[in-house]
């Protein structure tokens, strides 16, 4: 087997929320279906989790006006441990990422402290103008 | 993917809102516009029939806290989940929400006592 090879790999451009949030879901279904895993896999259900909360805030802050870079994603699974990589065009973020769950009554605030906790590893750093997120966890 | 949400009236006067789809940053406007109208007609006892969703993140949490504290803050209004899937139950889990959403197997569960 060379280093080179790779379970599953996915890739994409997204530019719209709603639409971005669905191939996010989609990429997982597919990977599911790729790797025999059902719907209650437990390990891929919380990566899930993590990816949607990571996905809806790059689709949401990520895309400033005038600024027509898409957000580019990928998705790799490589012996065990599957890696999602995020990019997007937002402010830089460093502040937020050490944000604690709030209380309970609070309606905002929880998606960063969420997926820290769903993950094995919650990469973040500013390239240039580009945030690259990096989502890793062993399944 | 946009999220559905169908209101009915249960048996014992309390109002069943069932959002379909997933519950998330897209979605989370839908659930707080049903809210809304029940509410808008009075004190609400409400079950939410959970059944139907496939997925749920910070911002579908959001508007059900939102609903909780729009609910409970008028005299009676009352709010129980009902029949979450088990992503939806880890998530109320993780954030300990669940210490403040008591939620039940079944909507007719739910429904009991309310």
């Amino acid at each position: 087997m060379g280093t080179d090879h790779q379970d599953f790999v996915f890739t994409a451009e997204l530019t719209e929320l709603d639409e971005g949030l669905d191939i996010l879901h989609r990429s997982i279904q597919r990977l599911r279906e790729a790797t025999g895993r059902t719907q209650d896999d437990r390990a891929l259900m919380l990566f899930e989790t993590a990816l949607g909360e990571i996905g809806s805030n790059v689709l949401t802050h990520g895309r400033p006006p005038g600024i027509e870079r898409p957000v580019e994603y990928t998705l790799r699974l490589d012996g065990g441990t599957l890696v999602a990589s995020l990019s997007d065009s937002g402010v830089p973020v460093h502040e937020h990422l050490s944000r604690e769950m709030p209380a309970h009554e609070s309606e905002t605030g929880r998606g960063l402290a969420m997926a820290r906790s769903l993950l094995d590893e919650l990469g973040y750093e500013r390239d240039g103008e580009v945030n690259k997120w990096r989502l890793v966890k062993r399944l | 993917m946009a999220l559905d949400v169908e209101t009915r009236q249960a048996e014992n006067g309390a109002t069943v809102v069932a959002p379909i789809g997933r519950l998330d940053v897209a979605g989370a406007p839908a659930l707080k516009d049903a809210i809304n109208e029940v509410v808008k007609n009075g004190p609400s006892k409400v079950v939410i029939d959970m059944e139907g969703i496939s997925f749920v993140d910070s911002t579908g949490l959001g508007s059900v806290i939102a609903a909780l504290k729009q609910i409970r803050g008028s005299e009676g209004g009352e709010l129980r989940l009902a029949a979450p899937n088990q992503q939806v139950r880890v998530v109320l889990e993780l954030t300990t929400l669940d210490r403040v959403f008591p939620y039940y197997a079944t909507v007719e569960e739910a429904l009991t006592g309310l």
